[in-house]
């Protein structure tokens, strides 16, 4: 029986056959973890690195973190507000003084999303001094915000258990982040 | 001992240890009128299963008014009992699940269900004396436009989850997050659920416990409150009112 299959497996064919679908499942493999490591397409390749080294503060464009829950994300009017006085040097400009012709907000695609059964609010964490790159990464070195990798609930409690321990009770409860 | 030791999540409170959120229910006021009943499954995302699956005592409410009739006829009236999870300080559910997904608040002193952790067991709900908790038999389909009114500051459960009244725990955190940004603590009628806040009778009243002056505190405190099957020793969170001035609505 053993004999049979060696002898099988060593026709040429089935050798050819067996080579494709092993180079279809890693190939298929290694597409689908490229796919959930690429970053979104955004509608404007936006120089996050450019407009911090300009001495853009964050909260000027996402002023949502100070306030409340959602950080925010720019209409095309808040970029405007500068834009209209700077020429346009790039044809992602272009982009731009066309939304705002359209009068149509940008659809920027989110890249720092939590799942829905968590709570998470942007402002106690900015009262409480943390800074933006903490969790966001050092977006002087990007152009498109960059997903993090491991902003998972243990990374989370790592910063809740350290930072503030007379508080613990309270940071590592289940209630505070989940609903 | 290793450093992972299982966490202490069971609460056990004494009964003078006051919780932090309460509910008092004025059964004199309460019309049995539903309000709450909607307003927490709008509030809540929870789901209709259709009448088939209510016919097998599938129904999810977080929610339901209990119906008395008292005296003979004809000088017979009824009495309406909204009851909901007690949010006991002692609360049998949460020693039996084998998986800590309902455990205990020790900062807000409520008795919590994490959705993405519970494994469907049912232990909690066979162990609850109230029959607060409701089970997820199915994905029950919420066809357009009905999904639009999903609160999204409520998880969606999916099936084979044990899920019950939160006392809106989503509207506790967004007023103590409000409190906290102005630097104060949270006042009463800030908190409200949504049960109290639809009650037209005002009959549901809810705030903090620990708080002697807030309205909770003072209608606790009034003498004519019940807990439910006090005798468990669960040291519930909700407490009954009944049998104020002019009560005999027989007479």
């Amino acid at each position: 029986m053993g004999a049979k299959i060696v002898n099988f497996l060593k026709q040429p064919m089935v050798r050819a056959v067996l080579a494709i679908a092993v180079l279809a499942l890693v190939g298929g493999a290694a597409w689908g973890a490229y796919q959930t490591q690429r970053l979104p397409q955004q509608p404007i390749e936006f120089r996050h690195n450019l407009h911090i080294g300009l001495g853009v503060q964050c909260l000027y464009c996402h002023p949502g973190a100070w306030q409340g829950q959602s950080a925010g994300l720019p209409t095309q009017s808040k970029c405007w507000g500068c834009h209209q006085q700077i020429d346009r040097q790039t044809p992602e400009l272009d982009k731009l003084a066309q939304y705002v012709e359209d009068g149509v907000s940008i659809p920027w695609v989110p890249v720092a999303l939590m799942p829905d059964f968590v709570y998470f609010s942007h402002r106690p964490h900015i009262a409480a001094g943390v800074n933006c790159e903490t969790c966001h990464g050092d977006l002087s070195k990007m152009t498109v915000a960059e997903p993090q990798k491991g902003m998972d609930m243990g990374w989370c409690l790592k910063c809740h258990k350290e930072l503030a321990p007379e508080k613990e009770t309270k940071l590592i409860d289940c209630a505070t982040c989940h609903q | 001992m290793t450093e992972h030791q299982i966490p202490e999540v069971k609460a056990d409170f004494s009964p003078e240890e006051v919780g932090k959120w309460g509910m008092v229910i004025d059964q004199d006021l309460c019309t049995g009128c539903q309000a709450c009943v909607a307003a927490c499954a709008m509030e809540n995302n929870v789901s209709f299963v259709g009448e088939e699956d209510a016919g097998y005592g599938r129904g999810m409410h977080w929610v339901r008014i209990e119906r008395f009739w008292e005296g003979e006829y004809p000088k017979i009236s009824t009495s309406f009992q909204p009851v909901m999870c007690q949010q006991c300080g002692h609360a049998p559910c949460e020693p039996v699940c084998p998986v800590f997904a309902t455990m205990h608040s020790e900062a807000e002193h409520l008795n919590m269900q994490v959705y993405n952790r519970c494994i469907g067991t049912r232990y909690c709900a066979n162990n609850c004396p109230y029959q607060a908790r409701t089970f997820n038999w199915y994905d029950y389909e919420r066809p357009d436009p009905l999904n639009n009114q999903l609160n999204p500051e409520v998880t969606v459960r999916r099936r084979g989850i044990m899920e019950k009244c939160t006392f809106c725990i989503q509207r506790i955190r967004r007023a103590e997050d409000a409190a906290a940004a102005e630097g104060r603590e949270v006042m009463d009628g800030e908190a409200d659920p949504a049960c109290a806040q639809a009650c037209p009778a005002d009959a549901i009243i809810f705030g903090r416990l620990d708080d002697p002056e807030s309205r909770v505190s003072k209608q606790v405190r009034s003498g004519r409150g019940v807990k439910l099957l006090e005798e468990l020793g669960t040291l519930p969170q909700v407490t009954y009112l009944k049998g104020g001035a002019g009560y005999d609505r027989n007479g």
